[in-house]
């Protein structure tokens, strides 16, 4: 059913008739096939509704107009930056969708280090910007395509350089938020105008209330401006960035080194890891390249770095005897740079992860050690612009196992988790055969190490219907492993409680017949508490998991 | 390929966001990051690349249909294959380049088109131009007292087409002019085919018109055939990049040069001297059809198939076509090779570069988006600081001229053929 | 009526609850300028099951309860009752420490654990845990920590409110939960412990922060039980530096630039008489000293741990050495009046019964707030003007400046020291006080901890945060037992 004439009209009035559209044609295109980065959710042969309307607000003031129009016809909506991921779309017949597009200004202040920045403010340009006054930023491990506003507001924004600048919520100051209820409020130290560069208080913090240890995806409200930590950069203002297209590769001072580490065994991958998570050595670290799978990752490393090189190439390279032992060599592996912030600190660091390396048995991979390819990996890791070469074996990818934050159970039960993909990547024709573990992540989770995050990359082929199903099925699985073994929500299904397979909401009541079986139902009974205030009409979808309070007796 | 076709690309386009914006490798502001005239000026995911693969889609699932909206939306697409460029730097299967080409057609096949393209069409049938108010009889005005051979009755080294732009539009005549002047000052025996000389009628494709871009480019295959055209030179980007892929697919066997290259090889040669000092500096525009969609046309026959279960390749290895062996350096080499000239180079170049807004018929049919991608262009041209945009195509250098940047500051804008003329 | 006392001995047992004259009295009142409201009684809870019991009995009888973990003077006047027929629920009894892991890095510690203890605790296991400058020995960890107490190393403070991470709370609606990732699994610490579930992840643990809904609330939410704590490694080698200036403005730029290079194991600016009192053991000597030492001096620390400390020193010691001189600045072991190593001794000394502020007059009033660095000079020029109108000796306002957070914000403390017996010196700290916060609030200063007049200052200029906060107390503490009378809400 259409919006009405008269909503409409109101809406329009607010953004101007070039900035909505309630075409057919138009609205189908905010919406998410749900075999294409449905982001722990799925991957299901289905679309996300449609909307009623999409809007692009181009101010905060247009954004709480869009949002008092809605509280008052209750009209349901969600905005979202980017739409890489399902949690953005709507989850409802009754619903506007917000692009938040025209919202990307970026205002540095350089000698605080911070940036403010809107939603379409996307990570590389944020870099960019950054650079240009010898600051970086945390890039989110889902690439630098993404909104870092997004991230800290809507998501949980670990990366790669969250060993040494800390995660999304962590580099999170001060914000402005649009709520649900369209109210206006701003966190921090800006609530009294003082200033973006404090994310805290004033006493009890109220960004508490809009995100936690993932944010609020866009189920309380719009933030529309927020202050994201910046880190120093002892680079070039610019990246120097050389050779042919896709193989581009960065040529950095003698400041930065890039190596892949490799380790015998789990444990001494673990005794690694803790090691370089207490001493301060890296500006990043990330096993990256084994997202293309233990057998092909340095078969995918010659095709992405010979400009000529193709998929088709893979079955020669695998069966390269000389590059089967660099693969070998590379089984347990990760990727770091180190960037010292001066000749010394770098000569330092150098020495210190050598160290590092004798007191845990590791070792650098020779292969990794040319030029060539160390300047592809440079500029691959500080950009993160290849990020979507998780989709690259045939469009579709989605994370799943995740095993547990506390990396020395990771690591014993990594080769279990491995030989269960490789058993399904044998045994059916469903996922791509990449050698079981395809394991990627940050080095850790948080700023100075700790936790750490284990997802292994499953590709499929969104096109291919019994490839779609078979990887759903296959996540099912390692959900029962994942339960048996005491570690919890598989991956795969972190947002399976947040939308049906046919993309729409859950009801309350179905959330109260899941969450009131939580080891903690208080958790999410003051959810529902919360959301009272801050959404009182229920408008932004289900992704904000709730328990009705008197099925607990709150 | 038909539209149908493609409808597992529509699938596998797995939304990473890519096709909105240049390499992110090669990002160095906000400013100048993004890639896409249409979804840059239009706003809405529909104008991207990806939007147009749902709608696609949302077509052939009849859940959606070719509304005003919609066909403006498709139509509103400059083709500059910026996004496949893009696309191709983390994907290997997908082709957003020939997809939007053929979601056009499919467009034009339903009987949606815009203003201006039915007659844009029908001059093209009549007076063999696509530039509507010209005639046949007049095309090779610009040529009167040249000295060309007429190549239907003699024999040339090379044969020079001007292309429509720089045959009709009196501002461009010289470019055609100085490309001859400059060629037969090397030595080189110049011709063209006269009377008979026709529009490549790359653009009609660019529209969606297949059909009349296919018996048009046949037409032309064989009147170069019969007139033993072994070597073609032209100055426009559109038209180098109808022969040398286009053309090259349906059959064309003959060597076809930019004039850039062309003059590239004659000062290694030794054959060209530039010798007058032209104190100016400028930055280089380049073109769509010359860099990134300038690539030659490599023939292949294979067939699809998934190996280690889904991972789907091309046996044999097939052409990507991703803007790695378009023509960048030969501009810039002959641009160096002018003494007193000082080159800066904008943020996006190569096979990055920004669209001119011309494209696709756009600079008739979408005014207002052709019109801003230039201004957005002029705005980044301003930005280096250069006196003037060189460029080596007459569409780019009509969009671009008297185009000011969004602080209302208009740019100087010359062929490189003009540069060169100037430094004999 | 019933007596609120009553039902709390059968919770605590009756040799917990106490309504002595001398108890009463050391709650009714504070050493800052807080009204006095002497509370009804005092209570010692021993476990989070008592302290569940307590909370709920003053749901029922509508009592407030004023939670304190520290012992020793207190001075920020959230530990004073701001109603009448307050209970103070003292937990500086609760001294386990529950749990400490080297593997993980984490400690879990009890609200009556103090620094020392843990520091000692922690030492065996290779480890300690971040301090503020110099906390009295009575300083509860967790109260220190929940009040967001700068830290000495803002570059291992990625996150503001390290190292908390997750907690047990008592709700002042009296129900009990595990904030963090410990809230994803049973509600029995040791069922997760076997599960090897350290309680290292505080936040969340889903879309809520409840954590950061208790840092910085004054007791106002709820009664945190436990708290989980990251642990750093103990240095193996650390040192001490003074960069003396006559002018903080000449260390503005000096410390951006360390920061900015993520030099220092720790880094603060002090002014040289505050510094004197830090090192002063008498009223004489901390004027002997204010004599000698600079005016401004810049307290850099440099430490090596695990691996190759020896060389991470040097070539810290080497790199900010060079920092300085870039800014005509010095490094420097010594300076006169004060040696690195005994600065570092005393920066770091836990086992202080009185605070070192007190050496000097007795008695003292801090102002604090967050801002910016390069807004710091402002401040204290404006305090300065303050003082001088106020009759207030300027010379005697000590000034600490501790980077936060990386960096991003700068701690700035004002100490206001006075001799409480002299009734004209207490009047005009106490004006100087008032007149000072309202000035520093008026520039922009953020009252990040709005303690006292602080709240209705930092929150009269917020309406949304303040709606925001009382609608938070409605949901956590709905008859508003926790506190009443604090924050404003």
């Amino acid at each position: 059913m259409a919006l009405s004439r008269e909503i409409y009209g109101a809406l329009e009035a607010i953004v101007g008739a070039r900035n909505i559209s309630e075409d057919s044609g138009v609205l189908e295109t905010y919406r998410c096939a749900a075999a294409q980065s449905s982001a722990h959710y799925g991957p299901y042969d289905h679309k996300t509704p449609r909307p009623q309307a999409v809007l692009l607000p181009g101010s905060t003031e247009e954004v709480q107009g869009i949002v008092r129009i809605c509280n008052r016809h209750s009209v349901k909506f969600k905005a979202s930056s980017t739409f890489w991921s399902a949690m953005g779309f709507i989850d409802d017949d009754n619903a506007i969708q917000l692009d938040m597009r025209r919202m990307r200004s970026i205002e540095i202040d350089e000698k605080n280090m911070y940036a403010i920045i809107e939603p379409y403010a996307i990570g590389a340009v944020v870099q960019a910007e950054a650079m240009k006054v010898g600051l970086t930023m945390n890039m989110p491990g889902v690439g630098c395509s993404s909104s870092p506003l997004a991230s800290s507001a809507g998501w949980v924004g670990f990366g790669p350089t969250s060993i040494s600048m800390g995660c999304a919520s962590e580099n999170m100051l001060g914000s402005e938020w649009v709520l649900a209820s369209g109210e206006l409020i701003k966190t921090g130290s800006l609530g009294a105008g003082s200033g973006w560069f404090c994310g805290e208080g004033p006493g009890p913090s109220t960004r508490g209330v809009l995100r936690g240890f993932q944010g609020s995806t866009g189920s309380l409200g719009v933030c529309t401006r927020m202050a994201i930590r910046l880190h120093p950069w002892p680079g070039p203002t610019c990246i120097p960035s050389r050779g042919t297209v896709p193989a581009y590769k960065a040529e950095l001072p003698d400041n930065f080194k890039c190596y892949t580490l490799c380790f015998k065994d789990w444990d001494d991958y673990a005794k690694g890891i803790a090691l370089i998570h207490e001493n301060d050595v890296l500006f990043l670290g990330h096993r990256q390249f084994n997202m293309f799978g233990r057998d092909l990752k340095t078969a995918m490393l010659k095709i992405l770095t010979d400009p000529d090189g193709q998929l088709c190439d893979i079955p020669a390279l695998v069966a390269d005897p000389e590059l089967k032992k660099v693969n070998d060599d590379m089984k347990i592996d990760i990727q770091v740079i180190i960037a010292g912030t001066t000749k010394r600190d770098a000569e330092y660091k150098d020495k210190a992860l050598d160290k590092i390396l004798e007191l845990s048995g590791g070792w650098k991979s020779e292969f990794m050690l040319d030029k060539e390819m160390v300047d592809y990996v440079l500029m691959y890791m500080i950009r993160m612009g290849h990020k979507n070469l998780n989709y690259v074996y045939c469009g579709g990818y989605e994370g799943n196992f995740g095993l547990s934050s506390n990396l020395f159970v990771s690591a014993r039960v990594m080769e279990e988790a491995s030989a269960l993909k490789r058993k399904w990547e044998t045994e059916t024709n469903y996922i791509a055969a990449t050698g079981g573990d395809s394991d990627m992540g940050s080095i850790c989770v948080i700023g100075g190490g700790g936790p750490t995050g284990w997802e292994f990359f499953t590709h499929f082929d969104s096109y291919d219907k019994p490839s779609i199903k078979g990887t759903a099925d296959f996540f099912n699985d390692t959900q029962r492993w994942m339960l048996e073994k005491g570690l919890g929500l598989d991956m795969g299904h972190w947002n399976q409680d947040a939308r049906h397979e046919d993309g729409h909401a859950f009801t309350q009541e179905e959330h109260d017949a899941i969450f009131s079986k939580a080891a903690q139902p208080l958790i999410t009974a003051y959810q529902y508490k919360i959301r009272d205030i801050v959404n009182p009409k229920h408008l932004c979808g289900s992704y904000y998991r709730t328990l009705t309070p008197s099925k607990i007796g709150l | 390929m038909a539209f149908e076709e493609y409808r597992p690309m529509m699938e596998r386009c797995s939304n990473c966001l890519g096709c909105k914006w240049i390499p992110f490798d090669k990002i160095k502001s906000q400013r100048f990051g993004e890639n896409c005239p249409s979804i840059g000026y239009y706003n809405f995911n529909t104008y991207a690349v990806r939007g147009r693969f749902q709608l696609g889609l949302a077509l052939l699932t009849k859940d959606a249909e070719l509304s005003e909206t919609v066909t403006k939306a498709i139509h509103g697409c400059t083709t500059c294959g910026a996004c496949d460029v893009s696309c191709k730097i983390t994907r290997y299967n997908l082709e957003p380049y020939e997809y939007n080409l053929a979601l056009k057609a499919h467009a034009v096949e339903q009987g949606k088109l815009r203003p201006k393209q039915k007659e844009i069409i029908e001059s093209l049938a009549k007076e063999k131009t696509m530039i509507v108010g010209k005639t046949r009889s007049s095309r090779t005005a610009w040529a009167d007292g040249l000295g060309l051979v007429d190549m239907t009755k003699g024999k040339a080294d090379v044969m020079f087409f001007a292309g429509c732009k720089a045959s009709y539009d009196e501002k461009l005549q010289k470019v055609a002019r100085a490309s001859v002047k400059v060629l037969q000052g090397a030595g080189v025996k110049v011709g063209f085919l006269a009377g008979s000389e026709m529009c490549c009628a790359v653009r009609a494709e660019q529209m969606g018109f297949r059909d009349e871009f296919e018996k048009n480019a046949r037409a032309n295959i064989k009147l170069f055939a019969d007139a033993g055209v072994k070597t073609i030179v032209t100055p426009c980007s559109d038209c180098y990049q109808a022969f040398k892929r286009r053309y090259a697919a349906l059959g064309l066997q003959v060597q076809v040069y930019h004039v850039v290259e062309y003059i590239e090889k004659l000062i290694k040669e030794g054959a060209l001297k530039l010798k007058t000092p032209v104190p100016l500096t400028v930055t280089y525009h380049d073109p769509c059809h010359l860099g990134r969609l300038g690539e030659p046309y490599v023939p292949w026959k294979g067939g699809e198939r998934k190996i280690l279960n889904q991972v789907h390749i091309w046996e044999p290895r097939r052409p990507r076509y991703n803007g790695s062996k378009g023509v960048y350096d030969a501009p810039r080499n002959v641009l160096k090779s002018i003494p007193g000239l000082k080159l800066v180079e904008m943020e996006r170049i190569r096979e990055y570069s920004w669209c001119c807004g011309a494209g696709g018929g756009c600079s008739e049919t979408d005014t207002e988006l052709s019109r801003w991608t230039a201004s957005e262009r002029v705005t980044e041209a301003n930005a280096t600081g250069a006196e003037a945009i060189a460029t080596a195509c007459p569409w780019c250098e009509a969009n671009f001229r008297g185009t000011p940047d969004e602080n209302g500051k208009t740019i100087e804008v010359f062929d490189i053929v003009e540069l060169v003329e100037r430094a004999l | 009526m019933f007596d609120v006392k009553y039902g709390l001995a059968e919770i605590v047992g009756k040799e917990n609850v106490s309504d002595d004259s001398s108890a009463i009295e050391r709650y009714a009142r504070d050493e800052s300028f807080t009204a006095r409201m002497p509370p009804v009684c005092v209570v010692k809870a021993a476990s989070a099951e008592q302290v569940q019991g307590i909370v709920k009995l003053a749901n029922e009888t509508k009592t407030t309860l004023v939670p304190v973990s520290s012992t020793g003077l207190h001075r920020k006047g959230d530990t004073v009752p701001s109603v009448p027929g307050s209970v103070i629920v003292d937990m500086s009894g609760m001294k386990r420490i529950l749990n400490v892991n080297r593997q993980q890095r984490m400690v879990v510690v009890e609200p009556g654990v103090t620094y020392g203890e843990l520091q000692a605790a922690l030492a065996s296991q290779g480890m300690e845990i971040s301090i503020p400058l110099a906390p009295r020995a009575g300083k509860s960890v967790l109260s220190s920590v929940l009040d967001m107490e700068p830290r000495l190393n803002a570059l291992h403070q990625w996150n503001f409110i390290d190292p908390l991470r997750c907690t047990e709370v008592v709700w002042g609606d009296g129900n009990r939960m595990f904030t963090g990732d410990g809230g994803m699994g049973p509600l029995d610490l040791s069922k997760q412990w076997k599960a090897e579930k350290w309680q290292v992840s505080g936040t969340g643990p889903m879309m809520l922060d409840f954590y950061r809904l208790l840092t910085g609330s004054q007791g106002t939410m709820g009664i945190v039980t436990w708290a989980s704590l990251k642990c750093e490694v103990k240095a193996t080698i650390r040192k001490t530096y003074l960069v003396p200036a006559g002018a903080v403005e000449d260390l503005v730029d000096f410390a951006y630039r360390v920061i900015r290079q993520r030099f220092s194991s720790d880094l603060m600016i002090m002014s040289g008489g505050y510094l004197a009192s830090l090192l002063g053991d008498s009223a004489s000597e901390v004027v002997a000293l204010s004599r000698e030492l600079p005016p401004w001096v810049a307290l850099v620390g440099v430490a090596g741990f695990e691996i190759l400390p020896e060389e991470k020193v040097k070539a810290q010691e080497e790199d900010i050495s060079e920092i300085a001189q870039q800014f005509g600045l010095e490094m420097l072991p010594a300076v006169p009046g004060a040696k690195g190593d005994r600065v570092m001794s005393r920066m770091r000394d836990t086992g202080r019964k009185e605070s070192w502020k007190a050496t000097y007059k007795g008695a003292f009033q801090d102002i604090f707030f967050t801002t910016t660095l390069d807004k710091a000079p402002l401040y204290i020029d404006a305090m300065r003007e303050l003082a001088n109108e106020a009759g207030f000796p300027a010379g005697d306002i000590g000034v600490y400046l501790q980077p936060q957070n990386m960096g991003t914000s700068y701690h700035c403390e004002f100490c206001l020291p006075y001799r409480a017996a002299d009734s004209r010196e207490a009047e005009v700290a106490m004006k100087l006080f008032v007149k000072a916060s309202e000035t520093m609030s008026a520039m922009g200063a953020y009252f990040l901890r709005p303690h006292g007049m602080w709240a209705a200052l930092q929150l009269n200029k917020d309406a949304k945060s303040a709606e925001m906060l009382k609608s938070l107390k409605g949901v956590f503490d709905p008859n508003d037992i926790m506190n009443t009378g604090k924050l404003a809400v």
